[in-house]
């Protein structure tokens, strides 16, 4: 391998890591708030990808997806956390399952509605060139991803620590009960914190349909299978955690597949056991006992 | 119901189970000999999920990992061992499913409740995609076709009555071994561990041991289905291995009603009628089985958490205040 | 019996255990008392192998059992009463004690069905405990007190040779109370028995020896007399600081 490859290898696994982060993020937060695993998600992932989709179809605007499809993910999660979600509270393992049921009957609604073909979502104008780097060309827009993730994770950090609603959310992931008994009203919160990791689904499917393709078993492979994985590694219910895991596992993928081809999974398999083995909880994640 | 009565009972239905084409000839075609093949098939998977899920308190969607393990060692054996001795390529396919479960176990053993779902989840997705890339060995996206014919000696079970009989012989028998466990200390112990696993273990009991030989044995019994999976088409798929399965399966211990014995049984049963006869009466373009799958499902987990045995057992408590 | 040295179990900031060492000899029993917060829980929990210590040696039987998981403590012999109830809530009591009398036995026999013998125990063990009657009920549909009746039936069922007990009269009536402290005082003279008690009266009818904790420390060793009349244990339930010697 020439150092150029490396090059482009490692960025590769950056802009992957990135889109990791912006996908992983909307998981580590409903959980971190919550104590529920939302198994929909990679069904919002895929869902985001698709509307954004139809919304290039009908407009040819990508920057207009990426706004839509977030938005139209968040309006869901605020209408499913009271629908169902909040008539288990408390009963945290129940609605993970019930999760499951949702993811089940969106991914079959997508395939009724925009078929089940692979289709693909081209890069927007202005952002499908390449540029040149050391060692050749290099796509525009992975460095845009690579962009995107960065500034969202600042931008998270600073809503997360220097604002009102970010001291909410840190004081819910604490303890929600206690939020509460304080007189907050933890239905809206609960809504909103649900209606937020749903937009950064969506939002998350937008960015990658241009790298990844818009394809039936996308909620799987890469959505909730990554989406997993980055939070284990790096630590659920954190913001630090999802850094962490995103970062590790997007280069990890990159370079395993590079490397290992066919069996390149296996490299994630084994750093999924050995954090497990050494450190449970993930890398900088704190455990809630949650049954 | 006096024992014996019950016994004699339980081995007529048996009977009748195991030779169902040969009694319904007349009347049912040879698609309903398949439809009822596949339902047991998923009934002994489910029933090996139910180990974990009810029993054990372990929620695991990764059991299709296993499940997909013994199908592909089934199919790889027959092909790369050239020979299609049942015995074989049964045993291959436990044994494969076995040692998997004793690795995913060993690393995932040790968490609960939602933490443990994730990592099976995650896990058995991540063997999924390694089965889904892996051309060379399983095929990849195509799968592995021409699975051998599964031979005792000289009789050939892939005649599609004999495959049937096999399979309902292997249901039945992991029936009894699923309900003789119940009863046993070890399913007892088993019910500690899931109901109060810190006082299990100020007793005395290693409940990560406990657990993981659950786990495996769960492992292993969902690999012997998914052999007789890939014995009755021929053919592996990837997806064999994929959450969709392990979903599948789930929802049919939880639909039929976790930790009894009738439970995963009925389940299946609704499963694959869902699956089967719902897409005859659709109109063909209309592919919506996984969604009405799904709307089922969440109306049990938010109003009947114990399943249809939850219901029927409410039911009856009603039906006898009266 | 029991012999601890230089005991001591960190959370964090807080020194929850700051050196504790003290010895039990067999079939002592031993009360150890101490105001709210002097670590009388987290030394069971350390000694049970529940929680683990930072530093220090525990020997069972002059066995070394510092590396010991719970598990493998419990069947060195070694019993825990809850200070808050731990038992199988939807079970009925006499299949709470059934698993406590098959833990002896290890339970990978997978296809054997309990033998009569351990439920006939059970009963038994039940019986002595004072909840004859009541072997069918659920455990969460019993009181308060015969909850942590059965608690220690589950305990005795293990036949163990050191029985922790983690304030075992906490929440009952004076009846109770005084039902169970004669229950203790009757058990076998070769078990040996750690007690953590608030209520002195218990602590004066069981103890041998008495020792109190403040901090995570020692602060008085002795028999009950002894400590009675201790200015600096009267000192410490009063609130007073108090500088260990």
């Amino acid at each position: 391998m020439t150092a150029e490859l490396v090059f482009q290898q490692a960025l590769n696994g950056l802009s992957f890591g990135a889109l990791l982060f912006i996908l992983a993020s909307g998981l580590s937060l409903v959980f971190g708030m919550m104590d529920v695993v939302n198994l929909a998600h990679g069904a919002f992932y895929m869902l985001g990808a698709y509307v954004a989709l139809s919304v290039v179809q009908l407009t040819g605007s990508f920057w207009l997806a990426m706004l839509a499809a977030p938005f139209a993910l968040g309006l869901l999660g605020f209408a499913l956390e009271p629908l169902l979600l909040r008539r288990l509270r408390g009963r945290h393992l129940d609605q993970v399952l019930l999760t499951i049921g949702v993811s089940l009957v969106i991914v079959d609604v997508i395939g009724q509605v925009w078929g089940r073909e692979v289709r693909s979502l081209s890069a927007p104008a202005g952002l499908d060139g390449s540029v040149a780097l050391i060692g050749g060309v290099y796509p525009v827009y992975r460095l845009f991803v690579m962009a995107f993730g960065v500034a969202l994770a600042v931008a998270m950090a600073l809503v997360y620590r220097r604002t009102k609603i970010g001291m909410l959310i840190r004081a819910g992931v604490e303890d929600a009960e206690m939020l509460g008994a304080l007189g907050v009203n933890t239905n809206r919160l609960f809504a909103s914190t649900f209606a937020t990791g749903a937009a950064l689904a969506g939002l998350a499917g937008v960015i990658a349909a241009p790298v990844f393709g818009v394809q039936p078993g996308m909620d799987t492979d890469p959505g909730l299978l990554y989406s997993l994985v980055v939070v284990v590694v790096g630590g659920l219910g954190t913001l630090s955690g999802a850094v962490a895991g995103s970062v590790l596992v997007g280069p990890a993928d990159t370079f395993g597949k590079v490397l290992f081809q066919d069996v390149a999974l296996a490299v994630i398999f084994a750093i999924v056991a050995l954090v497990l083995l050494l450190k449970p909880t993930g890398l900088l994640g704190r455990i809630r006992i949650a049954r | 119901m006096r024992p014996f009565l019950r016994w004699a009972l339980v081995a007529a239905a048996a009977a009748a189970l195991v030779t169902f084409p040969y009694w319904s000839a007349p009347w049912a075609s040879r698609f309903a000999t398949t439809v009822v093949r596949d339902a047991l098939i998923l009934a002994i998977f489910a029933l090996s999920l139910d180990l974990l899920v009810g029993r054990a308190g372990m929620p695991s969607l990764g059991h299709a990992a296993f499940f997909g393990a013994g199908a592909y060692a089934a199919g790889i054996a027959s092909q790369r061992l050239a020979t299609d001795q049942l015995p074989v390529t049964l045993g291959a396919a436990a044994l494969v499913a076995a040692l998997l479960a004793l690795l995913i176990g060993v690393l995932v053993v040790r968490s609960e409740g939602i933490f443990f779902l994730m990592l099976t989840l995650a896990l058995a997705q991540i063997v999924f995609a390694i089965a889904f890339q892996w051309t060379a060995v399983t095929g990849g996206s195509n799968g592995l076709a021409g699975v051998g014919r599964p031979m005792l000696a000289s009789l050939d079970f892939s005649a599609p009555d004999l495959m049937y009989v096999l399979v309902a012989v292997t249901f039945v028998l992991v029936a009894l071994a699923v309900w003789g466990l119940a009863r046993s200390t070890y399913g007892r112990a088993l019910i500690g561990v899931r109901e109060n696993e810190r006082r299990m273990r100020a007793l005395g009991y290693d409940t990560a041991r406990l657990r993981l030989s659950a786990f495996v044995l769960a492992g292993t019994i969902a690999g012997i289905a998914g052999a007789l999976s890939a014995y009755s088409t021929r053919f592996v798929s990837a997806q064999d291995a994929g959450l969709g399965n392990s979903v599948r399966a789930f929802v049919t211990v939880l639909v039929g009603g976790a930790g009894t014995l009738g439970g995963p049984i009925l389940g299946s049963a609704l499963v694959s009628l869902i699956e089967r006869v719902v897409p005859s009466l659709l109109p063909t373009d209309l592919r919506i089985s996984d969604a009405i799958l799904g709307i089922i499902f969440i109306a049990f987990v938010l109003f009947a958490r114990q399943g249809m045995v939850g219901l029927g057992r409410f039911a009856l408590l009603r039906v006898s205040r009266r | 019996m029991i012999e601890i040295r230089e005991l001591r179990r960190a959370f964090g900031g807080v020194v929850a255990l700051d050196g504790v060492s003290l010895t039990v000899a067999e079939g002592e029993r031993r009360a150890v008392i101490g105001p709210n917060g002097a670590g009388k829980t987290t030394l069971i929990n350390v000694l049970t192998g529940e929680i683990a210590q930072t530093a220090g040696m525990i020997r069972l039987a002059g066995r070394d059992i510092t590396r010991l998981r719970s598990w493998q403590r419990a069947r060195l012999g070694l019993a825990h009463v809850y200070q808050r109830t731990e038992l199988f809530a939807l079970l009925s009591a006499r299949d709470n004690v059934a698993l406590a009398v098959a833990a002896r036995e290890g339970p990978y026999r997978v296809f054997r069905a309990p033998p009569r013998a351990e439920y006939s125990e059970a009963d038994t063990v039940l019986g002595r405990v004072g909840l004859a009657g009541r072997e069918d009920a659920a455990a969460r549909a019993l009181s308060h007190g015969e909850r942590r009746q059965l608690e220690l039936a589950v305990a005795l069922a293990q036949r163990p040779r050191v029985l922790l007990l983690d304030e075992p009269t906490a929440g009952m009536s004076p009846l109770e109370t005084a039902r169970i402290a004669e229950l203790i005082a009757g058990l076998d003279r070769a078990l040996t028995i750690l007690i953590v008690e608030h209520d002195m009266d218990v602590v004066f009818r069981l103890a041998d020896r008495v020792t109190v904790l403040h901090e995570g420390r020692i602060i008085a060793d002795g028999t009950a007399a002894d400590v009675r009349g201790d200015v600096r244990v009267h000192d410490v339930y009063l609130g007073k600081a108090v500088t260990v010697a």
